[in-house]
């Protein structure tokens, strides 16, 4: 194409052809003709392999190969590093307390880990207890009921081994018979009896009707009633053939021995509804068999032989072929060998029941043996329930819900004494019940009556004491001086005449003058003369007169704050009344913020600055600095001298203790003694607190070797008046 | 009047190139020539203030410029007369002694276990010969560092004075006495000579000390909006001044005297509200808001000498510097002059200021 088309017409002709039906927006690119996006099949050669990153893993042999991890590393930038060495000779790895067990985890990639999360299922560990079998019973387990059936040995199972029961035997005391060698003539000829064990009695599990069909019904079983009578009757049967019919024939089937085997079986016959050329999936039944079907064994002996658990006390015998003579089986038949589900026998002079067949039917259809007849006035004693059951059901609950009594109705139906508490509203106060509305929200709470327990009430007496406990006690000499205070004036409630005087009752009371507190005025209440007794305490205790040097800076100020403030007394202590007791300041924060610069706000400390400081202003170090340094030249210089003189003023204690702990001859130390007197006894005690014997680490001993000079001393120790010539 | 007209008010240079707020500005030794800044652009200028031409606003000349990697500069005089040194303090809790010839520093005292622990808030030349180096910090104490000392003298202090509760903000050296105050609301003089330490109390925390030629009386500037003048031999309070609008109570506001001991200047820390709508009586327009002022009191009389405005810093290309906030809106600046120094001393003709914009305005007279 040679024309060049300009852009919007090319984008006209692409959107055109690409995606006709566009009509807002724009229409997506063209697929790429490269790229196959129509699901179609692509050989593995010409797949791509790409990470979930998208990038291309797999290469050609030229081109790299196989790349993993981190540009061809394993997992990270430094690639697989091996752990750090670690000796085991002295350290062994196994002995350490947290020693790195390696996993299989360690090893897996994500991929790998994926898997493992995918290949955990839920399972039980055990298989729970339910309804509890023993072995043979496990096979039936399946689906969910090996969810609550157990696996194994039941408990109780394991108790029965541990009492000497084995498997397949039968529970109870041990019976005295002939042994069952399957052999049966040699045996019993023998009579030999032994104790053997019980038979083992097979559980009883009464076979659910869940179909709906009619009782009896057994379509699914072969149309053999006629051969199934006959052979009933006969005495042709084998046991096994015998045993089939008591599962799933006309023979009572009310219930079955619960023989897993055999259940199989029965479903296996086909019935009426089954096609003669449906496959039910046994071979050995001939399609094409017409009426009855005469069953015998194909193998003498051995398979087919009906196994019984009971008998086979010996599992070794099992396996042998043995012969069983005719005559016994039919001996067997003949005694009626059935025995009831309890591995007995049936009683003497009974024999097993069956029912009805259908020719028995036919005669009772026809009337010659009707039940007996009810007579007409026969009433049961049992009085069915469903007339009162036929009420619409009301849980409990719902009837107490629907219950409109109160407890005290249900008390007064009970026939309960009724309490002889009261409700916590009768002891409430006013206020407090006031409080609970408005807390709770709710305003139809019974009325406050605001009693008093009988046991609590007290006595007029009682309850002033127990009022004055609650007053708060002022220290005597506190009381005294807010007293002498208030008499100089300046006293506080100036303007409330009462309040004055109620507050020079309570110190005059506090001060011991008064034997008692005045009498609450009747009109306040209890709280609100707490509360003036309360401020009247913290008033008290602050405007105690101060003393010394306070006492003589403040008498101005406070007069100077009564003028300055309001007429109404001194707002200011009013607030500091209100509040609570302030913490202590320090008097001189305080009076700084009075503006009360001087001698108030100063204060001077010692202060021990280094040789090198005093060296580099210039200045000789002051005097306590020097005594530091004699005492540390004292202790460089001479140290065999411990009393020399130079320590005295630094370690007159410390030696006395010494001369003492170890003995020293009283003489020595009462020479250095004398001579501490007389070279000063009234050293400033502030110097004497000051040297503390230590060691400045930026003394240069090089500097400080030098002797101080006798005028040194003598400003230290020989200042004193007394001394000085 | 005659001592208004004595008061240098008029703005004679603007000393520009810092990119932060100025922290310190202090005189050169006498003469004065030269007026270091030290600006929390962690660099410290050395500008000649003398204009060199007619025009007398824009014409700086930056001798040089210092970079330090403190990255706070407190930068206090360079008191020493002899050799042009001067030394710093900073946020890197180290103190720099520097030459000023060669902008190279020579001494770090500090920034070792030894140092302080804290951001340093002042340092000052002590001792005979300037041998001492004396700093205070945040860690409360004052550090006394050897300067003279070869080697290990600057890793370990001669001295450390613990005594103050809370960090020290300003320091002052007179003599054989080191002044030391601090956030405790406590000015503390610890005298070498008769190793005594006073204490003084004040209601809030002092900020700001400037002591007098003879060390009897020493200039305090606490946060209670008060500037004192203290007698040092018995603590008493000479003369307080204050002024209803001009408020203290947040920031280090220093607070120097001046003119040969005659006036006492502070700056303003802006909080008043009333700051900007006063101010066109005495020497300042007021047209700007949130402009700087200079507060000036007579110092025997208490009286208010002056209120002169402190124009905003106008950049090389003649537009104020705008601050722009996280919140995309230009912040509202307040010029809040914190530092300033009085020509030799406080004997010469000439003042100082620098504050949160970043420009020194010189006042001189004429």
């Amino acid at each position: 194409m040679s024309i060049k088309r300009s852009r919007a017409t090319y984008e006209a002709d692409l959107a055109a052809q690409q995606s006709p039906y566009v009509v807002f927006g724009t229409a997506l690119p063209p697929l790429d003709p490269e790229v196959r996006d129509d699901g179609s099949y692509v050989p593995v050669w010409k797949q791509e392999v790409r990470d979930e990153r998208g990038r291309k893993r797999l290469h050609g042999a030229f081109t790299g190969g196989f790349s993993a991890g981190y540009f061809n590393t394993v997992g990270s930038k430094e690639g697989w590093t091996p752990s750090t060495f670690v000796s085991s000779r002295t350290n062994r790895r196994k002995d350490a307390p947290n020693a790195e067990q390696q996993r299989p985890e360690d090893f897996m990639d994500e991929e790998d880990l994926a898997e493992l999360e995918e290949s955990r299922k839920i399972q039980t560990n055990a298989a729970f207890a339910g309804p509890g079998s023993t072995e043979d019973a496990v096979s039936q387990a399946s689906g969910l009921m090996g969810l609550f059936r157990i696996e194994g040995e039941t408990m109780g199972a394991k108790l029965l081994k541990k009492m000497g029961w084995r498997e397949g035997q039968g529970i109870g005391p041990k019976v005295r018979r002939s042994a069952r060698l399957e052999l049966q003539g040699s045996a019993a000829e023998k009579g030999d009896t032994f104790l053997f064990a019980p038979d083992n009695v097979p559980m009883i599990s009464l076979t659910r009707k869940t179909d709906h069909r009619g009782l009896g019904y057994g379509g699914q079983s072969r149309l053999t009633s006629i051969g199934h009578s006959t052979r009933g009757g006969s005495a042709a049967n084998s046991d096994d053939e015998d045993d089939e019919e008591n599962m799933g024939g006309f023979g009572r089937p009310s219930f079955s021995l619960a023989m897993g085997r055999k259940k199989g079986k029965d479903t296996n016959k086909s019935g009426i509804g089954i096609g003669i050329l449906n496959d039910t999936r046994s071979d050995d039944e001939d399609p094409y068999e017409i009426g009855p079907r005469i069953s015998y064994n194909k193998v003498i002996g051995g398979d087919r032989k009906k196994k019984k658990a009971s008998i086979a006390t010996n599992p070794s015998l099992k396996t042998k072929p043995v012969f069983r003579s005719k005559k016994s089986v039919l001996g067997k038949v003949a005694l009626g060998v059935r025995r009831c589900h309890d591995g007995r026998l049936p009683l003497d002079g009974f024999v097993f029941g069956k029912e009805a067949d259908s020719l028995t039917s036919e005669v009772n259809s026809q009337g010659k043996y009707p039940p007996p007849r009810i007579p007409p006035d026969w009433k049961s004693s049992k009085i069915p329930k469903s007339q009162t059951d036929s009420k619409e059901y009301v849980s409990t609950a719902d009837a107490a819900k629907a219950s409109t009594l109160n407890p005290k109705a249900r008390a007064a139906l009970l026939g309960e004494k009724e309490l002889p508490g009261k409700s916590v509203f009768d002891f409430m106060s006013a206020a407090a019940r006031e409080r609970l509305v408005a807390a709770t929200g709710k305003a139809d709470l019974p009325a406050a009556r605001g009693e008093i327990p009988a046991g609590y009430a007290l006595t007029e007496a009682e309850r002033l004491r127990e009022l004055h406990k609650q007053v708060p006690m002022l220290g005597k000499d506190a009381a005294i001086a807010a007293l002498s205070r208030g008499a100089g004036g300046g006293a506080p409630y100036a303007d409330d005449e009462d309040k004055r005087a109620r507050y020079r009752a309570y110190l005059e009371y506090q001060a011991g003058f008064k034997p008692a507190l005045p009498p609450k005025p009747a009109q306040t209440s209890t709280e609100d003369w707490l509360r003036e007794i309360n401020e009247f305490f913290n008033c008290a205790r602050i405007f105690k007169p101060m003393t010394g040097l306070m006492a003589s800076r403040f008498t101005t100020s406070s007069s100077a704050l009564n003028s300055t403030t309001s007429t109404r007394g001194e707002p200011g202590e009013r607030d500091l009344v209100t509040k609570p007791p302030p913490k202590r300041e320090d008097p001189a924060e305080e009076a700084a913020r009075l503006g009360m610069f001087g001698s108030m706000t100063r204060t001077v400390a010692e202060f021990h600055p280094t040789r090198l400081l005093c060296k580099r202003f210039n200045v000789k170090p002051p005097a306590n600095v020097q005594t530091e340094e004699n005492t540390g030249r004292a202790r460089t210089s001479a140290p065999t001298a411990p009393f020399d003189a130079d320590e005295e003023g630094s370690s007159a204690v410390p030696r006395d203790l010494l001369a003492l702990e170890f003995g020293v001859s009283s003489s020595a130390s009462d020479g250095s003694t004398k001579d501490m007197n007389s070279l000063g006894g009234n050293m400033s005690p502030a110097v004497q607190t000051a040297e503390k014997p230590s060691i400045d680490s930026s003394k240069n001993e090089a500097l400080e070797a030098m002797r101080a000079g006798d005028d040194v001393f003598k400003a230290i120790f020989g200042d004193s008046d007394d001394d000085d010539e | 009047m005659s001592k208004d007209s004595r008061f240098p008010q008029k703005p004679v240079a603007q000393l520009l190139g810092s990119n932060g707020p100025i922290h310190a500005v202090s005189y050169s030794a006498s003469p004065g020539t030269y007026i270091l800044t030290g600006s929390a652009d962690r660099s410290i200028r050395l500008y000649n203030p003398s204009p060199s031409s007619s025009t007398n606003t824009t014409t700086t000349t930056t001798t040089s410029s210092i970079t330090t990697p403190n990255n706070n500069h407190r930068q206090s005089p360079p008191a020493n007369s002899s050799k042009p040194t001067l030394r710093t303090a900073g946020g890197d809790r180290a103190v720099f002694l520097w030459d000023v010839v060669t902008a190279q520093t020579t001494r770090r005292f500090g920034a070792t276990a030894n140092g302080h622990s804290g951001r340093v808030n002042c340092v000052a030349f002590g001792g005979a010969d300037d041998s001492l180096v004396i700093s205070g910090g945040l860690d409360t104490t004052v550090r006394v560092w050897d300067a003279r000392a070869s080697g290990g003298g600057g890793s370990k202090p001669i001295q450390v004075l613990g005594e103050a509760k809370d960090a020290v903000t300003a320091l002052a050296v007179s003599g054989a006495e080191i002044v030391a105050a601090s956030v405790d609301g406590r000015v503390r003089s610890y005298d070498v000579r008769t190793g005594r330490a006073v204490t003084d109390v004040f209601p809030a925390s002092v900020t700001s000390l400037c002591l007098a030629r003879d060390a009897k009386t020493v200039l305090v500037g606490s946060l209670d909006s008060k500037i004192r003048l203290m007698d040092r031999a018995n603590g008493a309070c000479l003369r307080t001044y204050t002024h209803d609008e001009w408020r203290n109570a947040e920031l280090r506001v220093q607070s120097v005297l001046g003119g040969r001991e005659r006036f006492v200047v502070a700056g303003d820390e802006m909080t008043s509200s009333s700051a900007s709508a006063v101010g066109g009586d005495i020497g300042a327009e007021g047209d700007n808001n949130n402009e700087g002022r200079v507060w000036a009191w007579d110092l025997l009389t208490g009286r208010l000498v002056a209120r002169l405005a402190v124009p905003w810093g106008v950049m090389r290309d003649g537009r104020r510097r705008v601050v722009v906030g996280r919140d995309g809106k230009e912040k509202e600046r307040k010029n809040v002059v914190s530092c300033l120094a009085w020509k030799e001393g406080g004997s010469g003709n000439q003042f100082c200021v620098g504050g949160t914009s970043g420009v020194v305005t010189v006042f001189g007279e004429g």
